[in-house]
């Protein structure tokens, strides 16, 4: 009898999740109900929970027909992906040295990482627009990347030196004593067993440069440099109350974070508390 | 939590044979990029701001160069002017009750999301797509929700008669804020329920089931028995998530622009329109300069709250 207690107070405790969950991303699911419905549907009252009829304008003409979204959509592909491979090529490195090999000031430099992510991006944003005024990097991919990497590399180091740790010494060890060099011993050795953490900071620099907001604006005036974040943010202002449209634009901007999150989401949620901040 | 600082017992983990100087020079080269990037990225925009906050830049100047140094001109013209209090106020008040909903809302989840039952590990995750969702989406999608005419938080707030009529949230001061508020603290609550999952996983069962043959209900084991072990815990997460909300900058400026008038004129929205919109690079730097004392002070106890919770 208590067993079967149990089993329906487990069911009944799973009902009460899925409601929790659904009422939770009620906001998701209501952009994208309302980025299928048609101009008049929107102004429904009350609101209908459901779109009818359900129809793609805003997608087929709206997003594919807007240049400034087509544009905003490479740019922050581009900056999303340097920044990402930047933040690989730099911390992994790092983060490895840290863990595992002899340096100095360690526990200085795992400080320093760990106190630059305290920091505001607009902190950044202003003496880099005047920095880069000077040295013709506003309005430039360089640019752009290398102000998303100036968080994304601190957080990479903080996510990934706990990985490298896990690493067992006496492996790394063995492979010298087999002639690897420091060098080899990193790319043959430590970085095949480190994949996971390699993901992780892949995915995670990814989605924080794509999602990033204040140095597009900051960094970025001319509209062809623009990322996406920003153009979205401009279009709510020309768009008005065309709520279909800019709900349409909303899924595309967060299209890939869903697909990366569900595809690649065990990897994300270990990495997304081990870092300190969004930025 | 595998967030940390170096222990100072970690050096000994590294191969213990006595390496050769050729050798340790080597090994910091792996470093040596990333201390680079740090410098040139971080530290130096840092402190050029500093630099910029002693100077009197005018437009012609960010280009050129060569403003002229004022001394702390720039920080007495700062600290005695009202919209710089009122923005630090604004910043704290937003930042404290945005933490205050994010943690209230992150626990009740976390202690359901803790008990056993098929699908929590699915439900969980996707309850995290709130947190990984860009912010310039989920501020529009608030925005349209709070429409005042056609918002669906509206209709769904006269469905059970607290609201009546038309309500324009971003339109009016205290709903603003409150607005904000709500927006910020949807997007937070996910990240404080998985950090304090990963403590509430680590009290053990037996705890519970002693305090429930000691005939305590569901609320006296939380007070009693969860509350108290999870302490070091709250403590981190509070921090952190005070210290993210302190420098947020998307959510407010997408969904009111620091309006209607000043009502949530923060101070990271305050200082970028010093700089952006007016142009005055000068006391933008003093404002982002003094804005950096709130962070890097209450780091300090994070860093501390770390500590403790590794020796735990």
């Amino acid at each position: 009898m208590t067993a079967t207690a149990a089993r329906r107070r487990r069911g009944w405790l799973s009902v009460g999740g899925v409601l929790i969950t659904i009422a939770y991303l009620l906001p998701v699911y209501w952009m994208l109900a309302t980025s299928l419905k048609d101009s008049s549907d929107i102004f429904a009252t009350p609101p209908d929970l459901f779109p009818s009829p359900i129809t793609l304008t805003s997608y087929t003409e709206t997003v594919v027909n807007h240049a400034g979204i087509g544009r905003g959509l490479l740019n922050s592909t581009v900056i999303a992906v340097g920044t990402t491979v930047v933040t690989l090529a730099v911390a992994v490195p790092a983060a490895y040295a840290l863990a595992r090999l002899r340096v100095r000031f360690v526990a200085l430099l795992m400080l320093l990482f760990l106190v630059v992510q305290m920091i505001p991006a607009v902190n950044l944003a202003l003496p880099m627009f005047v920095i880069f005024s000077r040295a013709d990097l506003v309005n430039s991919y360089v640019g752009l990347i290398l102000a998303n990497c100036s968080l994304a590399i601190p957080l990479a180091i903080t996510i990934l030196r706990p990985y490298f740790l896990s690493v067992p010494g006496e492996v790394i060890e063995a492979a010298k004593i087999d002639g690897c060099t420091t060098w080899t011993a990193f790319l043959r050795v430590a970085l095949p067993v480190s994949v996971p953490g390699l993901i992780t900071v892949a995915v995670i620099s990814f989605l924080g440069a794509w999602g990033e907001f204040v140095f597009g604006l900051a960094l970025a005036s001319d509209e062809g440099m623009q990322p996406i974040t920003v153009v979205l943010a401009g279009l709510t202002n020309s768009f008005g109350t065309r709520w279909n449209d800019l709900m349409a634009v909303s899924v595309v901007v967060a299209l890939p974070i869903i697909v990366v999150f569900v595809f690649l989401q065990r990897y994300i949620v270990g990495g997304l508390t081990a870092g300190a901040t969004k930025s | 939590m595998t967030t940390t600082v170096a222990p100072p017992g970690t050096a000994s983990t590294t191969p213990a044979r006595a390496p050769r100087r050729a050798r340790r020079w080597g090994d910091h080269l792996f470093v040596l990029p990333a201390v680079l990037f740090v410098a040139a990225t971080v530290l130096y925009p840092l402190i050029f701001n500093i630099d910029l906050s002693f100077r009197d830049v005018g437009v012609a100047q960010i280009v050129t160069g060569g403003a002229e140094w004022v001394g702390w001109e720039n920080y007495t013209d700062q600290l005695g002017r009202d919209e710089f209090w009122h923005a630090l106020v604004i910043s704290l008040l937003y930042t404290g009750l945005a933490v205050a909903v994010a943690f209230a809302l992150g626990m009740a989840l976390a202690v359901y999301f803790n008990q056993r039952f098929p699908g929590r590990n699915l439900m969980r995750s996707l309850l995290l797509l709130a947190w990984i969702l860009p912010t310039v989406v989920s501020a529009n999608v608030w925005r349209w929700m709070l429409d005042g005419s056609y918002g669906l938080i509206n209709t769904l707030l006269e469905a059970v008669g607290l609201v009546d009529g038309d309500m324009f949230w971003l339109a009016r001061p205290v709903p603003a804020l409150f607005a904000v508020v709500i927006a910020t603290a949807w997007s937070f609550t996910p990240f404080i329920m998985i950090l304090l999952l990963a403590g509430l996983q680590g009290i053990p069962d037996t705890l519970y089931e002693a305090a429930k043959i000691d005939g305590a209900g569901a609320w006296r084991r939380f007070t009693s028995v969860t509350m108290p072990l999870l302490k070091p815990v709250n403590l981190t997460a509070l921090l952190l998530c005070f210290i993210s909300t302190f420098k947020t900058f998307d959510t407010v400026f997408l969904m009111t622009r620091g309006g209607p008038g000043e009502a949530t004129m923060i101070l990271p929205i305050y200082a970028y329109n010093e700089a952006f919109e007016f142009f005055r690079f000068d006391t933008g730097a003093v404002a982002t300069t003094l804005m950096l004392i709130v962070p890097l002070g209450l780091s300090v106890f994070y860093f501390r709250s770390l500590r403790r919770e590794e020796l735990s």
